[in-house]
């Protein structure tokens, strides 16, 4: 294996692009622009998901995070019109230090955890097994055997989020 | 679907690189949670995370060579989308009692 393949310098841009634009989503003031870095954030991170030998999870990030997940937030954003909100003042320095501190020990913390951890060994073969052509059809026989229950339990959760969302967002609370 | 693990051709990109990447963007999204005020952006750093650790997920599933991993993060987003829903609901009906959407002062059941 070359040390400069494509996939590295792949890797790099989309890791990076990721990394810039979450960070870009926790500094800026408004929502609308955290929306929108993280919507690019997204974009990195489905680049992975492809790296990583999963296209549907990738194309999935793309329609249903991007696509609707976030759109709705910056329906929601437009909705409120949040403007006035967001000149507010920030008058905490010391919670402001001790959060990005804490932060910054557990993302340490984990990352070490994470590097140290033994690699796990490969499993043998199952039905599970990631077949590199075509995982699509893979991963639907999957979806529609081992995990038809699950699957139809997550029906019933969208049903049941689309009608709480409804409820709550048209009773008025007086 | 059986054989010499066909899936499982050599990665040109270490898994450890993911795997740190993951956890960076996890903990950039933990940031956003403690240092945010307005619910909408504490509510975008948490999609962050599960996203950092949909990640993981999809790296431990090609290490292993198994595509359970995948599966899971296809039920984390269907469920991050419900929770998105429902979430913006709370939102938008906070909005509506309190003309705000700053944690601090929408405190009722904090203590």
């Amino acid at each position: 294996m070359p040390a400069w393949s494509g996939e590295l310098v792949v890797f790099g841009f989309a890791s990076a692009l990721a990394l810039v634009f979450a960070l870009l989503m926790v500094v800026v003031k408004t929502p609308v622009r955290s929306v929108l870095s993280l919507i690019a954030t997204f974009f990195g991170l489905s680049v992975l998901a492809i790296l990583l030998a999963a296209p549907f999870i990738a194309a999935l990030q793309i329609f249903v995070y991007a696509g609707a997940i976030l759109v709705l937030f910056l329906f929601v954003i437009m909705l409120l019109n949040l403007r006035e909100e967001a000149a507010e003042k920030d008058d905490r320095p010391v919670q402001r230090t001790l959060g990005l501190l804490v932060a910054l020990a557990l993302g340490g913390l984990l990352a070490g955890a994470t590097l140290r951890a033994p690699v796990p060994p490969r499993g043998v073969p199952t039905r599970a097994s990631i077949p590199v052509p075509d995982e699509i059809p893979a991963l639907g026989r999957l979806l529609f055997s081992d995990y038809l229950f699950a699957f139809e339990v997550l029906s019933l959760i969208l049903l049941v989020a689309a009608v709480g969302a409804l409820l709550l967002s048209k009773r008025r609370f007086e | 679907m059986t054989g010499a693990m066909p899936g499982v051709a050599p990665m040109g990109v270490p898994p450890g690189a993911f795997l740190v990447v993951a956890t960076l963007l996890f903990a950039i999204g933990l940031a956003g949670v403690l240092l945010k005020r307005n619910a909408l952006s504490i509510f975008l750093s948490i999609e962050l995370m599960m996203n950092a650790v949909n990640l993981l997920f999809l790296t431990y599933a090609r290490m292993h060579g198994d595509l359970s991993g995948q599966m899971i993060v296809f039920f984390v987003i269907a469920v991050a989308a419900a929770e998105a829903a429902v979430g913006l609901a709370i939102f938008v009906a906070l909005f509506r009692t309190h003309r705000t959407l700053d944690v601090d002062k929408a405190a009722l059941l904090k203590w």
